[in-house]
């Protein structure tokens, strides 16, 4: 009961947690640019404003996709705090980027339509990295069980320090972020005017800032649970994370997408791919 | 929570460049807009003000038109400068068609050669107040439809008509799996000629076109067509208004009557509503059977 309790309660702040930090960015990315800055809720009264404003489309079902992606992360969300198997986790997480993806080819304009595919391609390039983390997990704690790596005494990240470094390289595209920030961007004016949320406004466009906010719940999650050892050092691990990313952000221009692509999965091998190989000697 | 949440879309008409400058200069760490959580957007679609500067000309007429009917409502439009406030020193030239007010509803007028980052700023300021009270004026209406007019359209509409009739006609074609439909396929230069012997009706609800109709007389009877309305503005009773005028308009015809296809139950339902009944059914391809509907006119 109280378990239930926890993931209603996890669902709710979790997207509260998401926009404030989101406006936290904005705030420390204007103070990196000698600027005053929106206030910290910012994302709030941008979202609140969207659900106020028409929603046009092109074609009536790109919405459509846009509702499954949100429920679905939604869903991510709630098997993440109710501690189910990491892999499902990671699974449902994608399958709403999927959606997302999908939303953006239905809208069907040249410039959703580039900004889908590389969003596929960013979905690529992270995925390697993020099941290597759930694999190192299992063999530190011996489950892909959430609440079994939760409550493991091991400090995680001594094991898996190589597996945490692939992890933080693609942490970047999963949050948006410069130098990764193919498929569309937080910032103004990119060669494809918006990428994949070109053809989006109004409500739909509010609901992918949501689902963003779950999603760097998540992300930040997966974080957290490599220093949960500490529940105390964990979350200022995954603070520190979000900064690093601004830091990060503020100070990369982007990349190409074959650099992207051919970065993340060079250091996923080197670094996660290696990491597990050297587990599996000491385990012997 | 339009007035803490502006987002800018700015298009440079033809000016000297000297507002556009001012404008992106708003944004630097001096005047630093972000702090009142404006953000310059590249995206009409995700904007809700539109600074233009510069003055109109021939050649970027359809553009500024194109970007504001892309943007969502409400929405406010903001002219900054002289020259987009009065086509300024260029007003006379042979190319120049004068401000911004000629061809869209300006909101707000900066004016000032250039005019400085804190005027544009403050007309920024004063377009949120007017965005939030459009907003209001829209949620009244969308309950109300108090601001909808019906009016004969004429020859300047085409490009937004054909817009409506696009958007309105692909769900259509997502029914029958048949995108080949002559709605969808018409062109700029086909709609124009229908003008010459068609009547196109259009409702308008806050200067934009948000459903249309056409009608042709053959003898006495009248024939209604392409009776559409925006996806958005759908299911709040435009189509029957607009239905109602076209037979108010034409009292003079015995009987009106009109078409749809088999599957599209939403129009079978409005014109059945209406007092219409079916008298003929075709097929017109494997998927589509083309059912007419006819209505006898009852004079008084």
């Amino acid at each position: 009961m109280l378990r239930i309790l926890f993931v209603v309660l996890y669902v709710i702040i979790a997207p509260l947690l998401g926009g404030l930090m989101a406006g936290i960015d904005r705030k420390i990315t204007a103070r990196l640019q000698g600027r005053v800055g929106p206030s910290i809720f910012q994302a709030f009264y941008d979202v609140l404003k969207l659900f106020e404003k028409e929603t046009m489309v092109v074609r009536r079902s790109q919405n459509f996709y846009i509702v499954f992606s949100l429920i679905l992360v939604i869903f991510t969300t709630g098997l993440f705090a109710w501690g189910a198997n990491i892999l499902l986790v990671i699974f449902a997480l994608t399958l709403s980027s999927i959606f997302f993806v999908l939303g953006g080819f239905k809208a069907s304009s040249p410039y959703s339509f580039i900004g889908s595919q590389r969003e596929l391609i960013q979905i690529a390039s992270y995925e390697p990295a993020v099941l290597l983390s759930a694999i190192g997990m299992y063999m530190v704690a011996h489950s892909f069980n959430i609440m079994t790596i939760f409550t493991c005494d091991k400090p995680l990240y001594i094991p898996l320090a190589g597996i945490v470094l692939a992890y933080l390289f693609i942490l970047p595209i999963k949050l948006r972020k410069s130098p990764f920030d193919l498929s569309t961007s937080h910032h103004a004016h990119q060669e494809l005017v918006k990428g994949i949320t070109t053809e989006f406004s109004g409500k739909a466009l509010a609901m992918i800032e949501i689902t963003h906010w779950y999603e760097t719940t998540i992300a930040l999650g997966i974080v957290f649970l490599f220093f949960s050892s500490n529940i105390l050092i964990g979350l200022l691990a995954a603070a520190a994370a979000y900064f690093l990313m601004i830091i990060i952000d503020n100070s990369f221009a982007r990349v190409k997408w074959q650099k992207a692509f051919a970065s993340s999965w060079l250091i996923a091998l080197i670094f996660g791919v290696g990491n597990i190989i050297l587990l599996s000697f000491l385990a012997n | 929570m339009l007035k803490k949440s502006p987002w800018v879309v700015h298009y440079d008409a033809s000016s000297c460049n000297g507002c556009d400058i001012e404008v992106l200069a708003c944004l630097m760490p001096t005047f630093d807009v972000e702090r009142l959580g404006i953000i310059n957007v590249g995206n009409p679609k995700h904007a809700d003000i539109f600074l233009v500067t510069g003055s109109v000309n021939e050649a970027n007429k359809e553009i500024i038109q194109n970007i504001y009917n892309q943007m969502p409502d409400p929405k406010v439009v903001v002219a900054v400068g002289v020259c987009a406030c009065t086509g300024g020193i260029f007003a006379e030239c042979y190319n120049v068609s004068g401000g911004v007010d000629k061809i869209l509803p300006v909101d707000v007028y900066v004016p000032g050669c250039a005019a400085r980052p804190e005027a544009i700023i403050e007309g920024v300021a004063k377009g949120m107040g007017i965005l939030e009270e459009k907003r209001k004026k829209l949620r009244n209406m969308t309950k109300g439809l108090e601001e909808l007019t019906i009016t004969q359209a004429e020859i300047s509409d085409a490009a937004e008509i054909l817009y409506v009739q696009h958007l309105a006609f692909q769900s259509e074609a997502e029914i029958y799996n048949d995108f080949s439909l002559s709605p969808l396929r018409q062109t700029m230069d086909e709609i124009k000629e229908d003008f010459n012997n068609r009547t196109f009706f259009k409702a308008v609800m806050n200067y934009t076109i948000v459903g249309i109709a056409r009608s042709r007389m053959e003898g006495d009877i009248c024939h209604i067509g392409r009776l559409a309305v925006n996806p958005v503005y759908q299911n709040l009773g435009i189509g029957k208004k607009l239905l109602q005028a076209v037979e108010n308009h034409f009292d003079t015809a015995e009987s009106f009557q009109v078409y749809t296809s088999h599957q599209s139950k939403r129009n079978i339902y409005l014109f059945e509503h209406q007092g219409y009944t079916w008298f003929k059914k075709e097929r017109v391809s494997e998927r589509r059977e083309r059912i007419h509907f006819e209505k006898k006119h009852i004079k008084d």
